[in-house]
């Protein structure tokens, strides 16, 4: 009996120690290279920063930055607009196909699981910076490879960058090329994951292929498939390399995006007070939007489950 | 609560908090001091980093100085330089600072007077200075010949018209001396989509660029005396709005016809393919297009100087690089990379510099070695649109007013908004801008 | 019913194979670029005299060393990746299965997606400034720290989700056998979650290996990574489409080979499961 209770103490320390050190190393590394930036930020979002003679001259403006951003910066407002088309067609694209693909690759043969998982990779491990590059040759108006496929079927050519209407959805197509595998890769992991006897079981149920996925396959996903959309929605709110050499941002403001609105503000005028206000605004308003989607997902299933 | 609440603030408190972690480090750092310490040179990957290379490479032979340059990409420079320049110890002794952000860097304070390191420097005769962009006066907050000496250019670069002799010959043209004459020849040539009469760069990045030499050979301007200080916004006049009007006119009617969609790289490859019979450019393009790996011109692109306005003037803009030796690095660094500098400027180093692919920093080689070579045709050209260049946005609110003008620039020339709320909307913005950042303007009369 | 199974597999293979031909397109033109002269890939010369030059270039000449910026790459993504893997399981753990204080994992998980919202050419000046101060600047140490915290959240979340979805009473059951929760980590949670971990770390591994602002602030030319370098090929006058295409399909394979090694780790480990 003493050294049962001798061992559960022993087990009690070694889980206290066990339940420090597992969150001590997360903890420690953000807490010491994220805070100061983060709080640096913050703090600047309430100040004008001005460089005389070589050292830096804070001066604190209380909310003006914010209240200017409310009222002009109209630069960034269109931007928010994009951004909002941009993240939700290309993520529900990205998502549509990337889960899709996934299923398929479960399904295939053993070397063509292989060959397609290597190959549905392919995209993401190019740096975005070439992302924009190559497929501003492939989409150019006058050389581009897409162009002189178009002709080759006797289509009229389109200029996918340079006019307006096409321009944001020629950049969303590119973002899908890029980041599906993205989804992917994550869709493909949870339904590895997935407990095959419930899976085994609650297949008996349904009576075809479409019913399965609807009824069996989505709802036992649906953690992995809602992690996977909150990801790629703050992912693509940041979206910044590929669009960048893409369009810049143009023709007019047709492709202009929140990242570029703030790098432009923070980095390139040096407005690192404006700059921290749109940032903190921006992040402000995805916060919400996750939250939003939390409320209502888990609301549906509750109804789901009580019915 | 007067006052406010002005504070200096520095970076650095934090510095020392974390400075115990470092100590390791500067135990660690050898003391070998009594060897020279090289220069380190803060410089953008570009076409003419080779040219730099030779002649730092000749140098080093020479004098036995060590040099470290830190190649960066072009996207990253000033990223770098802020970095550092900012820092309580620099890790540059040089920094090219391009055109852009030189009324930052000067007006910030982060540089060292060139005369403080050595009382007797001047720029030599010969030397261009792109628009008095070496000197800056702090009290007009201008480019000022009076002001104090920061620059030393190291790379020319100025707008130039770019033609195809070969089709001018056939169609029997003449090198343009006017918009209009251009039109002429545009509209000779123009016969998309295999050959267009005339492109310039429109996106949002560059327009203002292209735009510029319009403006100022129209009689327009920007502000009303930049050069005494006195930014009192002018850019929404009738003669701005005339170059306005011709500028799109270009672009229209013998253009690519995706003008608000160019920019520099698609300018260049339509140039370099031969799909384009002229066009506005910079002269640092031209080593590409002489390339026969990239281009299919080479013998029969050739440069000239822009075109008059209306009444004769002519005008070009600077593009060029500006070395620039930081406050924060050692005295001993400071004057071995003055050193270099003034070496850099001789007129024999220029004629080297050129040989090996770079843009001179100097009108006066006419009389070398270079005058009679083909290669170098460009020369002349450049020296002539060097002389009538002028700086865009020369002050440091620059980048901010510039993407101000351009989305609006950009917007009249796809047709979004007519060129004169264009040029109304810019120049309310741009007098809202500056009168907040605390200048004193006569406010822009509507147009 | 099975007949409508398979007719139903045949036409996901074709649309998985159609797809993958999407993605192929493009890339084999990627690499056909990278074998290209720049005014033929200007051209959009279909057809075109092969040339190693790009390739020459990239390697071996005094402007580009870009083997060094590869290898650069390798360690930083490669140590920083294996760290956040580490870091984000164990706290995965305990955040979702042994119920640490509420406002510890509000506080954690808050912060880390704050923190994961912010674009990162905001802080990176900070971090600039800190490395700097410490003596660090230009040293792997920075760039492998950097990436350590960019990286992980996005895992902290990931692995916190799959290892949700480990059913709680196997861990309530090895418990009650009196194992320790390091002995539940180990022998339970870690075996279950590979496949978990393999995406999780994929996903690191190509944020940190593809990452530009963090590279170009905190790296020196010694440090400089295979991102930065390619950037230098997009320059204020010109982008170098072949060099820039030769560099991209040199630093793809690597990272296509690690991910791939990463996979077959974790299915040899799934089967291993399965075994027992």
């Amino acid at each position: 009996m003493a050294t049962r209770s001798l061992d559960a103490a022993r087990i009690e320390r070694a889980n206290l120690w066990w339940r420090i050190g597992s969150l001590a190393p997360a903890i420690i590394v953000l807490a010491v290279l994220s805070i100061w930036p983060v709080f640096n930020l913050a703090y600047l979002s309430l100040a004008d920063v001005k460089w005389l003679s070589g050292s830096a001259v804070v001066e604190f403006v209380g909310l003006r930055n914010f209240h200017e951003l409310f009222t002009g910066e109209s630069v960034y407002w269109a931007g928010v607009r994009n951004t909002i088309v941009f993240a939700v067609c290309a993520v529900t694209l990205q998502m549509i196909f990337g889960f899709t693909m996934a299923l398929a690759v479960r399904r295939a043969s053993k070397i063509g699981r292989s060959v397609l998982t290597a190959v549905f990779l392919l995209p993401i491990v190019i740096p975005p910076v070439v992302i924009g590059a190559m497929w501003r040759l492939l989409l150019g108006r006058d050389f581009g490879i897409v162009n002189s496929l178009l002709a080759f079927f006797g289509l009229p050519m389109v200029d996918w960058l340079g006019d307006p209407r096409s321009a944001l959805m020629s950049v969303i197509i590119v973002d899908v090329w890029h980041w599906t595998p993205f989804v992917f890769l994550l869709t493909l992991a949870g339904l590895e994951s997935l407990d095959q006897e419930v899976f085994e079981a609650a297949k008996l149920d349904v009576k075809n292929s479409w019913q399965e996925l609807r009824y069996v396959t989505i709802p036992l996903m649906m953690p992995t498939i809602l992690i996977t959309l909150a990801f790629r929605m703050i992912l693509s709110f940041k979206v910044f390399d590929e669009i960048f050499l893409l369009t810049g941002g143009g023709p007019g403001t047709a492709t202009e995006v929140i990242s570029f609105s703030i790098n432009r503000v923070f980095f390139a005028q040096d407005r690192v007070g404006m700059g921290s206000a749109m940032s903190l605004v921006t992040i402000l308003g995805v916060a919400v939007l996750i939250v939003l989607a939390n409320t209502v997902v888990s609301r549906r299933r509750k109804q789901r489950v009580s019915a | 609560m007067s006052g406010g609440r002005n504070g200096k603030y520095t970076r650095r408190t934090l510095g020392q908090l974390l400075a115990g972690l470092s100590l390791s480090a500067y135990l660690a750092a050898p003391a070998f001091a009594q060897d020279a310490p090289p220069i380190r040179i803060l410089i953008s990957q570009s076409p003419w980093l080779n040219s730099f290379v030779s002649l730092v490479d000749q140098y080093q032979k020479v004098t036995g100085t060590k040099f470290q340059l830190n190649v960066t990409p072009f996207g990253g420079m000033v990223d770098k330089m802020r970095n550092s320049v900012r820092a309580q110890q620099g890790s540059y002794d040089i920094i090219n600072i391009n055109s852009q952000g030189l009324a930052e860097m000067y007006a910030g304070g982060f540089l060292r007077p060139l005369k403080e390191i050595d009382s007797s420097f001047a720029l030599p005769e010969g030397v261009l200075d792109f628009g008095n962009s070496a000197n800056w006066n702090a009290k007009t907050n201008s480019f000022d010949p009076q002001g104090e000496l920061y620059g030393v250019p190291t790379n020319g670069n100025v707008l130039v018209l770019y033609y195809r002799s070969d089709l001018y010959k056939q169609a029997g043209l003449k090198v343009p001396q006017t918009w209009d004459e251009l039109l002429a020849n545009a509209k000779a040539l123009h016969n998309p989509p295999k050959v267009y009469g005339f492109i310039s760069r429109g996106t949002r990045e560059s327009i203002l660029f292209d735009f510029s030499p319009f403006l100022f050979s129209h009689g327009g301007s920007f502000f009303a005396k930049p050069e005494n200080g006195d930014y009192s916004v002018t850019l929404n006049s009738p003669h701005g709005l005339r170059a306005l009007e011709t500028f799109i006119k270009l672009n229209k009617e013998v253009g690519a016809g995706n003008a608000g969609a160019m920019d520099q790289a698609e300018l260049i490859q339509l140039l370099s393919t031969g799909k384009a019979a002229q066009g506005i450019a910079v002269i640092a393009a031209v080593a590409d297009l002489q390339d026969p790996n990239k281009s299919i011109v080479t013998q029969t692109i050739e440069t000239a100087l822009l075109p008059a306005g209306p009444d004769g003037q002519r005008a070009s803009v600077a593009g060029h690089w500006m070395a620039g030796i930081p406050k924060n690095v050692p005295e001993a660094n400071q004057k071995a990379a003055l050193n270099f500098l003034k070496w850099f400027l001789e007129k024999d180093t220029q004629v080297g510099y050129t040989e090996a692919g770079g843009i001179p920093i100097r009108k006066d080689l006419g009389d070398t070695k270079l005058a009679g070579d083909p290669a170098y045709r460009f020369i002349k050209a450049f020296s002539e649109n060097a002389d009538v260049a002028k700086m865009n946005t020369p002050l440091k609110e620059g980048v901010r007013l510039k993407e101000v003008i351009s989305l609006y620039l950009n917007r009249a020339l796809i047709g979004e908004i007519p060129p004169k709320d264009a040029l109304n909307g810019a120049a309310t913005e741009m007098n809202q801008i500056l009168t907040a950042a605390g200048y004193k303007l006569t406010p822009p009369k509507m147009l | 019913m099975s007949a409508m199974r398979s007719l139903g597999g045949i036409g996901g293979n074709l649309i998985a194979w159609g797809y993958a031909l999407i993605i192929l397109g493009p890339m084999v033109w990627i690499l056909s670029n990278s074998f290209k002269r720049q005014i033929d890939i200007l051209m959009g010369t279909t057809i075109a005299p092969f040339t190693l030059i790009n390739y020459q270039q990239i390697i071996n000449s005094r402007q580009s060393q870009f083997l060094w910026n590869l290898w650069n790459s390798a360690v930083v993504s490669v140590i920083s990746t294996l760290l956040v893997l580490v870091i984000a399981t164990v706290a995965a753990f305990t955040v979702a299965r042994l119920q640490p204080p509420r406002w510890v994992t509000f506080i954690l998980l808050g912060w880390a997606l704050v923190f994961h919202m912010l674009p990162t050419l905001t802080f990176v000046g900070s971090w600039y400034v800190m490395f700097t101060q410490a003596g660090l600047h230009g040293t792997y140490t920075a760039l492998i720290l950097a990436q350590v915290v960019h990286g992980l959240p996005m895992a902290l979340f990931l692995m916190i989700g799959f290892v949700m979805n480990i059913p709680n009473e196997l861990v309530q059951a090895a418990r009650l056998d009196g194992c320790t929760y390091a002995q539940v980590f180990r022998h339970l949670i870690l075996p279950l979650s590979l496949g978990g971990m393999a995406a999780a770390g994929a996903l690191a591994f190509i944020s940190a290996w593809s990452d530009f602002a963090i590279a170009l602030n905190l790296s020196n030319k010694e440090t400089m990574t295979a991102p930065v370098a390619i950037a230098t090929f997009a320059q204020e006058h010109q982008i170098l489409y072949g060099q820039m295409a030769a560099a991209s399909m040199l630093s793809m394979i690597p990272a296509l080979a690690f991910i791939m090694f990463g996979q077959r780790f974790v299915v040899r480990g799934l089967l291993a499961g399965a075994v027992k």
